[in-house]
C-alpha cells in the first residue's frame, strides 16, 4: 500500500500544487439537480445526512447546509425547464428523488420499502400503455435514483428488487396491462413490507440476550431497536451501554428511546468501548449494508468495537434486513464509494488542518459472530450462498 | 389411533426417565415411532401434506419437551417433517405438468381461464422453491402473487376434471403417504448404517506411525479406529479416562482387544501429554447450525489445549447429530446436571450434609455437568456419513436436510 511508505511524502508535496477540494472530495454525480454540482461544499453523502436528521440532533453547521441545499432545491425548478428540454423523462426523474426524499424523511420506514414507494409513485403516474414503456420508465427512474445518492446500499437493493419483480412477473402472469399495473401497486404499498423484516428480525435476536446480561450498542439502527424492544417486553432483564456516536451523536437518541422501555442505560463516550468491554456480553449492531464475504459496512466506530470486542472474546451480532445484502467486496476501508459527513468540532478548525469526514468503515467477516437477517440467523459465511440465491 | 397413542406415551416415558441411551438410538426409535404415526394416520383428500405435518409437529412437540438436551429427537422430527414437504412438492410438480396439457386441448374450458395461461413446470416449481425457502423481502413482494396463481391453477385444474381428479387424488394422497414412508425408511437405514459409512473414511485421516488423543469412550470413535487397523495403519492411542464416568477405561478395554497400542492418562494430563499428539479424535453428543458441538464434558478442555498446541481437532458426528438450531447459552440451556454420587460417595460425606449456613443452605455442593460446549473456532474438521466438511460449512448441510418453517416446532395458534 503506497501511501504507508515514505514515498507517499513526494505525492503529497505534489498534491499541496493542485486544489485540494478537487482532489479529496469525490462528489456523487447528480444527473438531474444540475446546480448542486456548483456547490463543492455539498458532497456529503445524503443518506447519511437523512440518518441525522432522524435522529434529531443536528449540529449547527448541518443545519446551515440543510437549509442551503433547501434553498437551492426550491430555486431547481425554476431552472426545471432548462432540464425537461434536455432529457425527455426528465419530469418523471425530478418528481422521483422529490418523492423519494419524501418518502425517506419519516423515521420509521426503511431505506428500500421507500424507494418502493417513490417507484409505485412511477407506476400511478405513467401514461404507459405497455409493458415495456412502464418497465423502461421504471429503469429510467430506478437509474435516476441510484446515480442521486451512490453510498446508499439499501436504496440501489430496493430498486434492484422492486425492477426484478416486475420484469419477472409480468412476463408470466398477466395478459391484462391494467391489471398487472394494479396488482404492482397493490404489492408496493403493502403495509407488511414496513413491519414483517424488523418483526422477524427481532424475533430470532431477542433469543440471544439472557437476563442479566450487557449489550453494547453502537449506532442508532431500528432493527436493533425493534429488538431490544421485543426483548423487554418479554420480561428480559438486561442493560444496555451505547456510545456516544459521534459526529450523529445517535447515543444520545438511542439512550432517550431505552429509558422510555425503562431499559437501564450507560451512555459512554467512543473512546471509553475498550475501558468498559469487560463488563459487556455482547455487542448488537446495525448495517448499512452487508457484504459478500459477511462483513458489514456500518456507521464508523463498528470496526474499531468489534475489533476491541474479537480481542476480548466477545460475540458481536449483527441485526440487518435481506435487502441489505450488497454485491461488493470492500478489500480495505478505502475500498468503498465514499461518503462523507461534516463534523463539527464546536470551535474553527485552522485550514491547514485535514478532516476525516467519512461516514463509515467496514467491519470483515472474521470480527463478527452471527448475523440475525429475516432469512434466519445466519453465519459470515453465508452470506454469499444467500446472496446468490437472492440474486438468481 | 389408539395404537398410536400409547405407543408415543410409551415412548414419552422412556424419554422422560433417560432410559434411552445415546443419540444413535433414541434418533432410530424416534424415526421408527414417527414412520407408524405417518402410516396410521388418516389424511383428508386436500392439503395431505398440511394435514401430516401438523400431526408430526404435534407429536415432535411433545417428544421434544420430554427431552430437551437429548437434541436427536428434534433432530429426527424435522427430518420427517422436510421429507413430507419435500415428497408433496415433487408430486405436486409431476402432478400440475402432466393434466395442465390436456387443459390446453379442451377448449371451451380454456375460454374462461385466460388469466390463468398454462404455468410452465419450470415456473411453478420456482414458486414452490420459494416457498420452502425461508422468508425475505424479495419472496415477500413476489411469494403471494405466485402461491395465488398456483393455488388458482391447481384448483382450475380441479373443476375442469372433477371426475377423473377424484381418483387421481385418492391415488396422489396414496402416493404422497408411501412417498414418504420409503424416505423415512431410507433415513433408518442411514441412522443405522452412520458408524460404518464414517469408518471408510479413516484411512483418509489417520497415517502410519501416528498418535492419537481421545477422552471418554465413543462407539464411532471405536468404529473409526478399528477402521484403521483393519487397513493396516500401525498408530497408538492415548485415552484420557473421562472422569466421573471413567468411560475411557472401557475404550482402551476395547482398543487393546483389538490390537491397538493404548496408553491411558488422566484428564488433567491431557495438557502435558498434547504436544506428543497428532491428532485429536472424538465423538460429539449434538452439532449445532453454527458448527459448535456439544460433547462430553473435558473435551472443551481438550479443544482449547489442542489449539494452543496447533493439534488439529477431528470431530465425527453423524448427520442425525446436526442440529439447525443456534446455541444462545448452551453451556446453560443445553447442559443436563447428573447425580453426585458420581462424584462423591454419600457414606464418607454424610456427616457434610448436615452442616449448613445460617440461613439454612448446605455448605456442600456438588456439580456435575453433562456435556460441555466447544466453540466453532477450535473445531478443525467434521467428519460426517457424506464426508469431511469446515465447521463453516454446516449451514449448507442444514438447507440440503432441513425446511426452515420447521425450526420451531410450536404450531402456531390459528390466526
Amino acid at each position: 500500500m503506497w501511501w504507508r511508505s515514505a514515498s507517499f511524502i513526494l505525492d503529497k508535496n505534489d498534491s499541496f500544487l493542485r486544489d485540494d477540494s478537487e482532489t479529496r472530495l469525490l462528489s456523487p454525480p447528480p444527473s438531474s439537480s444540475m446546480a448542486q454540482t456548483l456547490d463543492p461544499n455539498l458532497t456529503i453523502s445524503p443518506y447519511y445526512q437523512t440518518r441525522a436528521a432522524h435522529h434529531g440532533v443536528v449540529t449547527s453547521d448541518w443545519l446551515a447546509q440543510a437549509h442551503a441545499a433547501a434553498g437551492r432545491d426550491t430555486a431547481t425548478p425554476s431552472s426545471e425547464p432548462e432540464a425537461s428540454l434536455n432529457s425527455i423523462g426528465s419530469d418523471n426523474s425530478f418528481s422521483v428523488i422529490d418523492e423519494f426524499n419524501n418518502w425517506r424523511k419519516q423515521p420509521d420506514l426503511a431505506e428500500a420499502v421507500a424507494a418502493i414507494r417513490a417507484l409505485a409513485s412511477v407506476i400511478r403516474s405513467s401514461q404507459a400503455t405497455t409493458m415495456m414503456e412502464l418497465q423502461n420508465e421504471l429503469k429510467t427512474a430506478s437509474d435516476s435514483l441510484k446515480s442521486w445518492d451512490m453510498t446508499s446500499i439499501s436504496l440501489t437493493a430496493g430498486c434492484d428488487l422492486f425492477m426484478r419483480y416486475v420484469t419477472r412477473t409480468s412476463a408470466v402472469e398477466y395478459e391484462d396491462f391494467d391489471s398487472a399495473k394494479s396488482r404492482f401497486l397493490e404489492r408496493a404499498e403493502n403495509q407488511a413490507l414496513l413491519l414483517q423484516a424488523r418483526k422477524i428480525i427481532a424475533m430470532l435476536g431477542q433469543d440471544f440476550i439472557f437476563d442479566g446480561c450487557t449489550i453494547l450498542v453502537h449506532g442508532f439502527s431500528r432493527v436493533v431497536l425493534e429488538l431490544l424492544k421485543t426483548a423487554a417486553e418479554n420480561r428480559k432483564h438486561f442493560r444496555v451501554l451505547c456510545t456516544e456516536g459521534r459526529p450523529d451523536r445517535t447515543g444520545l437518541r438511542l439512550s432517550n428511546e431505552l429509558a422510555k422501555l425503562d431499559v437501564p442505560v450507560k451512555l459512554l463516550i467512543d473512546s471509553a468501548v475498550a475501558y468498559s468491554m469487560d463488563e459487556i456480553d455482547m455487542v448488537f449492531v446495525g448495517a448499512d449494508g452487508v457484504v459478500e464475504s459477511g462483513g458489514i459496512i456500518n456507521m464508523m466506530g463498528t470496526y474499531q468495537i468489534s475489533l476491541v470486542a474479537k480481542s476480548m472474546d466477545k460475540p458481536v451480532y449483527v441485526a440487518a434486513e435481506s435487502y441489505k445484502f450488497a454485491r461488493l467486496y470492500p478489500l480495505n476501508q478505502k475500498d468503498m464509494v465514499p461518503a462523507l459527513r461534516p463534523i463539527d468540532f464546536g470551535v474553527p478548525i485552522p485550514s491547514k488542518v485535514e478532516v476525516e469526514t467519512s461516514a463509515r468503515d467496514y467491519t470483515p467477516p472474521q470480527y463478527l459472530t452471527l448475523l440475525f437477517t429475516d432469512l434466519g440467523v445466519l453465519t459470515p459465511s453465508v452470506v454469499s450462498d444467500e446472496l446468490i440465491q437472492l440474486y438468481l | 389411533m389408539l395404537d398410536t397413542h400409547a405407543l408415543v406415551h410409551d415412548f414419552l416415558n422412556k424419554l422422560k426417565r433417560r432410559k434411552i441411551e445415546g443419540s444413535k438410538g433414541t434418533a432410530k426409535l424416534t424415526a421408527e415411532l414417527l414412520r407408524t404415526v405417518i402410516s396410521q394416520q388418516r389424511i383428508p383428500n386436500t392439503n395431505q401434506a398440511g394435514a401430516l405435518v401438523d400431526a408430526i409437529k404435534a407429536i415432535g412437540e411433545q417428544l421434544v419437551a420430554a427431552n430437551p438436551v437429548e437434541l436427536a429427537v428434534g433432530n429426527v422430527v424435522r427430518r420427517v417433517l422436510h421429507i413430507i414437504r419435500e415428497e408433496d412438492l415433487s408430486l405436486m410438480t409431476s402432478a400440475i405438468g402432466g393434466p395442465s396439457l390436456s387443459v390446453i386441448s379442451d377448449d371451451e374450458n380454456d375460454v374462461d381461464r385466460d388469466d390463468y395461461p398454462v404455468l410452465s413446470a419450470a415456473a411453478v416449481a420456482a414458486s414452490a422453491r420459494n416457498a420452502l425457502r425461508a422468508p425475505s423481502l424479495q419472496t415477500l413482494l413476489e411469494d403471494m402473487s405466485h402461491s395465488a396463481a398456483v393455488h388458482h391453477s391447481s384448483s382450475s385444474v380441479d373443476d375442469s376434471e372433477e371426475k377423473t381428479k377424484s381418483t387421481d387424488k385418492n391415488s396422489r394422497s396414496r402416493k404422497l403417504k408411501h412417498n414418504v414412508i420409503e424416505t423415512v425408511n431410507e433415513l433408518i437405514q442411514d441412522i443405522a448404517a452412520c458408524h460404518e459409512q464414517i469408518a471408510e473414511q479413516a484411512v483418509e485421516h489417520i497415517h502410519h506411525n501416528e498418535i492419537i488423543l481421545t477422552l471418554g469412550s465413543s462407539r464411532t470413535v471405536i468404529e473409526f479406529l478399528c477402521a484403521a487397523k483393519e487397513k493396516k495403519r500401525s498408530f497408538r492411542v492415548f485415552v484420557a479416562e473421562g472422569a466421573p464416568r471413567y468411560e475411557g477405561h472401557i475404550l482402551a478395554k476395547e482398543l487393546i482387544g483389538r490390537g491397538l497400542q493404548t496408553t491411558v492418562i488422566t484428564d488433567s494430563a491431557v495438557f502435558a501429554m498434547i504436544s506428543r499428539v497428532n491428532m485429536v479424535i472424538v465423538g460429539a453428543h449434538a452439532v449445532m447450525a453454527n458448527g459448535g458441538v456439544i460433547a462430553p464434558v473435558g473435551l472443551n478442555m481438550v479443544a482449547l489445549a489442542a489449539q494452543r498446541h496447533a493439534v488439529p481437532f477431528v470431530v465425527l458426528a453423524g448427520i442425525h447429530k446436526l442440529c439447525p438450531l443456534y446455541p444462545h447459552k448452551p453451556e446453560v440451556l443445553l447442559n443436563e446436571l447428573r447425580a453426585p454420587s458420581e462424584l462423591l460417595d454419600f457414606g464418607e460425606f454424610s456427616n457434610c450434609m448436615d452442616s449448613s449456613t445460617g440461613t439454612g443452605f448446605p455448605l456442600l455442593h456438588v456439580a456435575n455437568p453433562a456435556f460441555d460446549y466447544v466453540p466453532p473456532k477450535l473445531v478443525s474438521l467434521f467428519i460426517t456419513d457424506n464426508g469431511g466438511h469446515n465447521p463453516s460449512y454446516m449451514y449448507r448441510l442444514i438447507a440440503d436436510y432441513y425446511s426452515a418453517d420447521d425450526l420451531v416446532l410450536q404450531r402456531k395458534p390459528a390466526s
